[in-house]
């Protein structure tokens, strides 16, 4: 296919662009493969702007005949000097990003704004994965045989030798065989065999079998996830389960399941051949039923948030009464003091956990990842956090490509979509703002991720899997956001200048008087979001400034 | 009176303290005329010292003989006494009850306290209107300085010296304060130098039913036209409540007598709303339960955010009217509650020396202290008094509020950080300091307050001081600031209303470290400049290294 196909206008002259925080400007439009690209001639100014056409979510076109679009001219709030056009009509489009900005193009002629509306809605959601943009991405300061990715299981592993007593890497599945969302190799106890391996991976659903995803070093205790058993109507169960997970907890009284459902949920799970597991078949297991929202629930709850966020209407309860009907903040709460319970098991009462919702691959890497950032000091520098999120995130199968398809303003149907990756970044922020010294990041680097999880020239988040993005050569053929977002000038952006490495757990506050709007990215786009970044941007300078003044003049005294 | 007779048990020994995010203490309590004191008598924790001014109310419970005091503060704080002794406990709660109620003013602290740190410029006289109207003078001359309220006769609650249009005699304002309700007469609240509009405040005219008028009052308001010219009349209330007005002697200005201005209404709240909305708001914010649901829709029914939003967008219209060309005139009812809020915000919206420690606190002294804000009424109680209400009511801390919501939004553009404002809302319903006492200049006068007490500016403006309260990343900004007023960008106070609960720790010390850096980054700074000065006298000196 080739994409010239899908583009018939390339080029529009004399556009009108307005978008957020800018004056509106006059300009010429192109359309290519993979991006908007604008540019203004005005003199005095040269604003550009490229957007990634996988950025938008949604589009918007009003066309009108010359005769009714003289109003549309005075509305417009430019100067009155827009001449206006006697050939033909102009129209509307209205582009509604997935990083939530909104843009507006006036385009002069009908046939040219219809073109340029059909080719982006065509290029904005291309489903063939080796056309996106990554693989044609080749930016001149990276070669393709740079390292890709941050660490692996393998390097995890030889890394941690605390493991290495009772735990060992299998690769059972190294051809994606045993559990299709698995990377191919996986840390397991190590007096389970492979052969045993393949059976716990039948019973458990989409062969996500309990695999260690933390090791506290402080007392020995881990965290386990895996996906529901498939005990079925007729509560069948498995042996094999039964002595991995006993394997786990060996030499200890007990140890937790943390189920992410409710337990109405987890039993109606049987009649589709879910199910939990028994008291009676995992007795030194007693299990937590959390309920946490998940799928279309979060998805509607991020639309509904960010329609209340576009809300002009300036009515104060209004706001806040949508506030509070997105449950956008009910969510961040629950997988806060979901994760806060699973590392009150770990660190303070001493026991290992298992945590399962019905896939393992959305709700169930949430709390194994904030619990890991409350508990785990290696996971709150910059680098640390990274790899937490490859290894918990990218390695372990969370569906990228099927939950970030769409964001908040599109009108496509829902299928898979679903913002379980904004909402852990989001909870994450929470953490940051509570503890503003103790992570390694800025907010830039969250708001990045969000970004980028949706929209990307690097070839990180696509795919669902580990083996989709082997068969795409992803690899081979992309660029690694991680390393990108390491470089040094990335790495000054993206680092806390506050940061102090404390040992300490970090508990959050989940009280709903503590837990805020991220307004860093759900308003984004509005002034005062604006002037805030500025002020951060203030601050980052002069830790910068002052690296250099430090290095430059005398030794100085710390 | 003698205190004496109220404390019939001064001390009690074995006390527990519990207080939010600190370690409990046990001590004695001593109760003395003016405070609460627990000291555990061991070198390294804190004592506590709480004025009884400061107690909103408090609550006991009895478990066997063991008592339990919880106190609550009208700076919100709570705190938990648990006392031994059920008769010693009656006692000290029967003694703060009376202690924290007396009314007589002259036996508040402020006239006992005795300060303990040297006073290097008497706060009483820092902010005296005559100054005020000298640096007016070097901009304008059509304004004087009318002595016509000298004996506070004409109007009880203005300060003696008031700023008038020049051509306007004081017979004339005699008349005009006739027709104002409480005799407020238009003043001249600011002054804006770029483009010469002015903005004044009254209270309402007294026309009743049968529509008074008064040549006089049209006369002085008019001398501020510039010619040609149409002013605004920003009424803070809607125009039933106006219109209603008339049935109890007052109203508003008619089109047909002032046909030279333009009448904007706008719905600011008042008195009994606010008090009870800032007692939902505090309730909210103690809520313990753990539903988002609840705290949100809580936080909505309370209103406080709607009240900042209004109070907001009034004052960025009449700020708007200014800095477009046009004189404006506030009032409400009395003038003297939402009339000031709108003034003074406007002000710092408009004028970068209110943005400044100092000019902040001449805003208050001028817009609030001398131009008549009931402090004593108003801030009689806070959110947790069980007391009926009277004439309490947040009006002030509403304002501080807008203020908060402003710097948050321009971060850089104030001299002051957040823990000024809080201080002023902590000083302003309790304090050692004469400053917030009294309702008027008239009754500060009555008192001998400069004579006797210190004033809060005396403590404030000390270098020890200043440093904690200066704004690290000010950096003075002459531009107006125009604040948004779209209901997602204004947030809660957490400084205030959820103050006591959350641990502040982590965020002290983040802010702690972001002082220090900046500091060190002007060290280096200063450094890196005098080194360049060196490099360049080194080049004219010797003029070898001087390059061709």
């Amino acid at each position: 296919m080739e994409f010239s196909e899908y583009i018939k206008t390339a080029n529009v002259e004399d556009v009108v662009l307005r978008q957020p925080l800018h004056p509106p400007g006059r300009g010429t439009l192109c359309i290519t493969g993979h991006h908007l690209l604008f540019s203004d001639r005005e003199e005095g100014s040269c604003q550009q702007v490229l957007l990634l056409l996988r950025n938008i979510d949604a589009i918007e076109k009003s066309v009108e005949n010359l005769l009714t679009c003289s109003g549309l001219f005075s509305n417009a709030g430019l100067s009155q000097s827009g001449v206006c056009r006697l050939s033909g009509s102009s129209g509307t489009i209205t582009i509604k990003c997935k990083d939530l900005r909104v843009l507006q193009l006036d385009i002069p002629g009908m046939e040219e704004c219809l073109n340029i509306a059909r080719s982006i809605e065509t290029l904005s959601c291309l489903d063939s994965m080796s056309e996106l943009y990554p693989f044609f991405y080749r930016p001149s300061n990276a070669s393709l045989r740079d390292q890709w990715g941050l660490s692996s299981l393998e390097r995890h592993y030889s890394q941690m030798k605390e493991l290495h007593d009772r735990w060992r890497l299998s690769t059972v599945n190294r051809d994606f065989s045993v559990c299709p969302s698995y990377p191919q190799a996986v840390i397991v106890p190590k007096s389970t065999d492979d052969d045993m391996l393949e059976k716990v991976a039948k019973f458990r659903q989409g062969g996500r079998f309990p695999v260690l995803c933390y090791y506290h070093k402080k007392n020995g205790m881990v965290i386990m996830r895996s996906s529901q058993p498939l005990t079925g109507a007729n509560r069948k169960r498995c042996r094999e389960d039964e002595q991995l997970l006993q394997a786990v907890i060996d030499g200890s009284d007990k140890g937790y399941i943390i189920d992410t459902r409710s337990s109405q949920q987890a039993l109606q799970a049987r009649m589709t051949g879910g199910g939990l597991e028994s008291k009676s078949c995992y007795s030194s297991w007693k299990r937590l039923q959390r309920q946490m929202e998940r799928g279309k629930a979060l998805q509607e709850s991020l639309i509904k948030l960010v329609e209340a966020c576009e809300d002009e209407s300036n009515n104060m309860d209004r706001w806040l009464s949508k506030l509070e009907n997105s449950k956008w903040l009910s969510h961040v709460q629950t997988a806060l003091s979901t994760a806060g319970l699973l590392a009150e098991c770990v660190e303070r009462d001493g026991h290992s956990v298992l945590v399962h919702g019905s896939e393992g691959t959305d709700s169930t890497l949430l709390i194994s990842t904030l619990a890991q950032l409350i508990m785990d000091p290696s996971c709150r520098t910059l680098e640390g956090f990274l790899t937490l999120l490859e290894r918990e995130w990218v390695q372990a199968g969370h569906p990228f490509q099927q939950r970030c398809a769409h964001s908040a303003h599109s009108h496509a149907r829902l299928q898979q979509e679903s913002p379980v990756f904004l909402l852990l970044l989001d909870c994450v922020w929470q953490l940051w703002r509570q503890f503003p010294l103790a992570l390694g990041f800025s907010e830039a680097l969250l708001l990045r991720l969000a970004t980028e999880a949706y929209a990307s020239d690097y070839g990180t988040f696509l795919g669902n899997n580990q083996q989709e993005r082997c068969a795409l050569g992803v690899k081979e053929n992309t660029h690694c956001l991680f390393q990108a977002l390491l470089r040094p000038r990335e790495r000054d952006c993206y680092s806390n200048p506050l940061y102090e490495h404390t040992e300490l757990a970090i508990w959050p506050s989940v009280h709903p008087q503590s837990l805020q709007l991220w307004r860093g990215f759900f308003l984004r786009w509005t002034p005062q979001t604006h002037h805030l970044e500025e002020a951060q941007e203030e601050i980052r300078n002069m830790v910068i400034e002052w690296g250099k003044l430090a290095l430059s003049s005398c030794p100085a005294s710390t | 009176m003698e205190f004496a007779e109220l404390i019939k048990t001064p001390r009690v020994d074995g006390v527990v303290l519990h207080r939010p995010f600190m370690p409990t203490v046990e001590g004695t309590l001593c109760l003395t005329g003016h405070h609460l004191i627990l000291s555990s008598r061991q070198d390294n924790t804190e004592e506590l010292w709480l004025l009884h001014s400061n107690i909103d109310c408090i609550e006991k419970r009895f478990v066997g003989s063991l008592g339990t005091i919880i106190v609550k503060c009208k700076d919100l704080r709570v705190i938990q006494l648990d006392i031994p002794g059920m008769e010693e406990c009656l006692n000290i709660a029967n003694s703060i009850e009376a202690l924290s109620t007396l009314d007589i003013l002259s036996l508040m602290y402020p006239f006992f306290y005795r300060p303990m740190f040297e006073v290097i410029e008497d706060g009483w006289k820092s902010f005296l209107p005559l100054d005020a109207f000298k640096d007016l003078e070097t901009m304008t001359d059509e304004w004087r300085l009318s002595e016509v309220n000298k004996d506070f006769i004409v109007c009880p609650s203005y300060p003696p010296l008031v700023a008038v249009p020049k051509d306007i005699d004081d017979d004339t304002l005699r008349k005009v304060a006739s027709f104002r309700h409480g005799g407020r007469f238009p003043v001249l609240s600011y002054y804006h130098k770029k483009n010469g509009m002015v903005m004044m405040r009254s209270g309402q005219p007294l026309t009743g039913t049968n529509g008074r008028r008064c040549k006089e009052d049209e006369k002085l308001i008019n001398a501020t036209l510039r010619p040609g010219k149409r002013g605004y009349i920003i009424d803070t209330r809607t125009i039933n409540v106006a219109q209603q007005a008339k049935a109890r002697g007052g109203g508003i200005e008619s089109e047909a007598n002032y046909p030279q201005w333009r009448r904007i209404h706008k719905a600011v709240e008042r008195s009994n709303v606010l008090q009870e909305s800032l007692i939902k708001l505090v309730e909210a914010c103690n809520d313990q339960s753990h539903s988002m649901d609840r705290w949100l829709s809580k936080l909505e029914a309370s209103n406080w955010q709607t009240h900042v939003k209004e109070i907001l967008t009034t004052a960025c219209l009449a700020a708007q009217c200014i800095d477009r060309g046009a004189s404006v005139l506030v009032h409400g009812t009395e003038g003297a509650d939402s009339t000031l809020q709108v003034t003074s915000l406007a002000q710092i919206i408009l004028d970068p020396a209110c943005r400044t420690i100092r000019g902040f606190q001449s805003l208050v002294e001028r817009e609030w202290l001398q131009a008549g804000h009931p402090f004593q009424q108003r801030c009689a109680q806070s959110a947790y008094s069980n007391s009926k209400p009277r004439q309490e009511a947040p009006v002030f801390l509403l304002f501080l509020d807008c203020v908060w919501q402003i710097l948050r939004q321009f971060p850089c553009s104030f001299e002051f950080s957040e823990s000024f404002l809080v201080l002023v809302f902590e000083h302003s319903y309790a304090s050692q300091f004469g400053t917030f006492l009294g309702n008027s200049t008239a009754e500060r006068a009555k008192l001998s307050l400069p004579e006797k007490t210190v004033s809060l500016w005396s403590w404030v403006n000390r270098p020890q001081e200043l440093e904690r309260l200066t704004n690290p990343l000010y950096e003075a900004n002459s531009l107006v600031i125009w604040p948004s007023v779209a209901p997602q960008s204004l947030l809660l106070w957490e400084g205030v209303f959820l103050r006591w609960n959350r641990s502040s720790k982590c965020l002290d010390e983040a802010y702690e470290e972001m002082v220090h850096i900046i500091e060190y980054n002007k060290e280096l700074q200063n450094k890196v400049n005098s080194l360049r000065r060196q490099l360049a006298q080194l080049e004219t000196e010797d003029p070898l290294l001087q390059t061709p």
